[in-house]
């Protein structure tokens, strides 16, 4: 009976309560999807690795390092391993295909990340041709590629002479341990863009995007940058060495400031609609002033008015916030293919599905003992004396 | 055992525009129980406040109030509405039910606070019903009955937990001359069958004849009590 009086009273205005239900669906389902988001920024850190440096210009990361940087860095104390990095910007049949491609030191590149694994070709096999590459498992879903499939990208930066496009073969298709290495990627050989390059098949700056560095076993990595960045303090060309954490923030942050607007208008927006909630609520409350008097006078307790109100409202938001983690948790998959290119580890964790929980429960509770305080004060002759 | 009531030295005053009201006045009266009475008087004389003393609804400033065996101005919080649960049924001229229960909901609303199961608690409501003769209206909705029959579900509610006390305020006030008797007569046979003790606030000279007497008050204070049995076994 006292349900079917929470339920009653849930629906007796039932435009009202969907709407305010809606509410709480959207704001919890926002709050999970931004903690996801700021989740998956902080792993990306969190989780770099520590025993590689990024040495790129000083100047930009869009500017270029001699080649003959290499050799050098590879000479300073705890430095076990350089591997030449350059960002390639082809594009796939239409712009809006977009994903990241590295021209890098296959071999070396290989041995410097233990946390990635093929799981399809093998990196022996990325070795025998300079066209062959390899690419994240995630790539591979998007586009439907195979092991074997030819994949053409006409070059942005590295545009061919002919106009032609560059021709790669997939023959190995890896998956990340690391939540800070993203699937979505394609690595090929360094030597097939610059002996292009060279050759005059294509046109491009010349040097190195980035010298990834990878540090001995027991090498101080603050020792290690200041000598690498010493090697260039007076030219020709500067260098900011970084650890990989540091870099990934530093990527982070080349977003501008989106993330942070997003943050701030997705808060804005929680905040807002968790207002208007507890507006409405407190207004449906005022509503049953009556109501509260009624039960008053029949011998209802303040003890048993509070529950029913709290009930009521924590109803009504675990409901609505129970649909936005679930919800949520159906859109993980879409949202993660949206913002996995700059947010690898964009996933729903369970901590983030407990949170929006808390959070509805919380709105509930707040909502509901709100006007059940002051049904507490709410003299019954008062009360009944209010308008219906 | 029918219900007493008892009211010694009583005052109740309120602040008004930084005005101060007495509206009950060291009022003393004694009820019988199970003897209904009208209750009488100008506006101000302070008919409902006493009603509302009674039942615990409000708190005397000074004075006691005992009903049955029980001081009520000892009780206070949760013992109060405890005992009001148990004790006092009320009726008002508004009918006060609660517009999203049906009939027989509102009558087990006060039975939620008794040790009952939902099968007792539903029988007990829709013997409530009955007894007002309102059998064929029980899952209607308030606004799906007539005033007079709101009202007879209100009264139904008001006796559902059998209390000992039933406290009326104006409850025809709102009902044409027909639907008023048959509501009056109602709660004459609930009186007489059940040895209810009822007080009823009225207006109404008329209705005033159902009861047994008919308590008149004047500016907070006892004015006379009229008795309707001798007035009309003399007529």
């Amino acid at each position: 009976m006292p349900i079917r009086l929470l339920i009653r009273n849930m629906f007796s205005h039932p435009i009202r309560t969907l709407l305010t239900g809606l509410s709480v669906t959207i704001a919890v389902f926002l709050l999970c999807v931004l903690d996801a988001a700021i989740g998956g920024l902080d792993a990306a850190v969190s989780q770099a690795s520590r025993t590689r440096l990024w040495v790129q210009s000083a100047v930009s990361l869009f500017v270029n390092l001699p080649d003959s940087y290499e050799s050098k860095i590879k000479n300073v104390p705890g430095v076990e391993e350089v591997v030449r990095f350059q960002w390639f910007g082809g594009v796939y049949q239409d712009p809006s295909n977009f994903f990241a491609q590295f021209a890098v030191d296959a071999r070396k590149w290989k041995e410097s990340y233990p946390e990635l694994e093929m799981i399809e070709g093998s990196l022996e096999e990325w070795e025998k041709a300079r066209t062959n590459c390899i690419i994240g498992t995630d790539l591979a879903s998007r586009f439907g590629w195979k092991v074997g499939d030819k994949v053409p990208l006409t070059g942005t930066i590295f545009p061919k002479s002919d106009g032609s496009a560059w021709d790669f073969t997939v023959v190995g298709i890896y998956e990340s341990k690391s939540t800070s290495i993203d699937q979505l990627t394609m690595y090929f050989h360094y030597d097939y863009l610059y002996e292009s390059l060279d050759t005059g098949a294509a046109g491009g700056p010349g040097g190195v995007g980035v010298f990834l560095t990878r540090l001995a076993e027991g090498a101080d990595a603050a020792t290690t940058i200041g000598a690498i960045e010493e090697l260039y303090q007076n030219g020709p060309q500067r260098v900011r060495a970084t650890t990989e954490g540091e870099f990934q923030r530093q990527f982070i942050s080349m977003l501008g400031s989106v993330p942070t607007l997003l943050y701030s208008i997705g808060g804005g927006v929680l905040f807002a609609i968790f207002f208007a909630v507890l507006n409405t609520m407190l207004m449906a409350a005022r509503e049953r002033t009556r109501d509260i008097g009624i039960l008053k006078s029949l011998g209802f307790t303040n003890g048993k008015i509070t529950l029913l109100l709290v009930a009521e409202a924590l109803t009504l938001c675990l409901v609505g916030g129970g649909i936005g983690v679930v919800l949520a948790i159906l859109a993980e998959r879409p949202l993660w293919s949206f913002f996995s290119a700059f947010i690898p580890g964009f996933t729903i964790q369970s901590n983030v599905i407990v949170q929006g929980v808390l959070l509805a429960a919380g709105l509930g509770i707040v909502a509901g003992l709100m006007p059940a305080i002051r049904a507490r004060r709410l003299n019954p002759v008062t009360a009944l004396r209010s308008e219906a | 055992m029918a219900t007493g009531i008892d009211i010694q030295s009583v005052t109740k005053t309120y602040s008004r525009g930084g005005e101060t009201l007495r509206v009950l006045d060291e009022l003393e009266l004694g009820m019988a129980g199970g003897t209904f009475y009208a209750l009488m008087g100008p506006s101000g004389s302070g008919k409902t406040t006493l009603l509302n003393l009674i039942g615990g609804l409000d708190h005397a400033d000074t004075g006691s109030i005992v009903v049955g065996d029980t001081r009520i101005e000892n009780l206070d919080g949760s013992d109060l509405a405890q005992w009001r649960a148990e004790n006092v049924g009320f009726i008002f001229q508004g009918f006060n039910l609660l517009p999203v229960l049906s009939a027989r909901e509102n009558v087990e609303l006060p039975l939620l606070l008794a040790p009952l199961s939902g099968k007792q608690r539903r029988e007990q409501a829709e013997r409530a019903l009955e007894l007002v003769g309102l059998t064929d209206r029980m899952t209607h909705k308030p606004k799906e009955l007539s005033g007079g029959q709101e009202q007879r579900v209100a009264i139904a509610r008001a006796i559902a937990s059998d209390p000992a006390v039933i406290l009326a305020d104006e409850p025809t006030g709102d009902l044409d001359r027909d639907t008023a008797d048959s509501i009056l007569e109602l709660m004459q046979r609930l009186n007489k069958e059940l040895q209810k003790t009822i007080l009823m606030v009225t207006h109404d000279p008329q209705a005033a004849t159902y009861a047994d007497q008919t308590i008149h008050l004047d500016k907070g204070k006892l004015g006379h009590i009229e008795d309707n049995r001798t007035a009309a076994t003399g007529s």
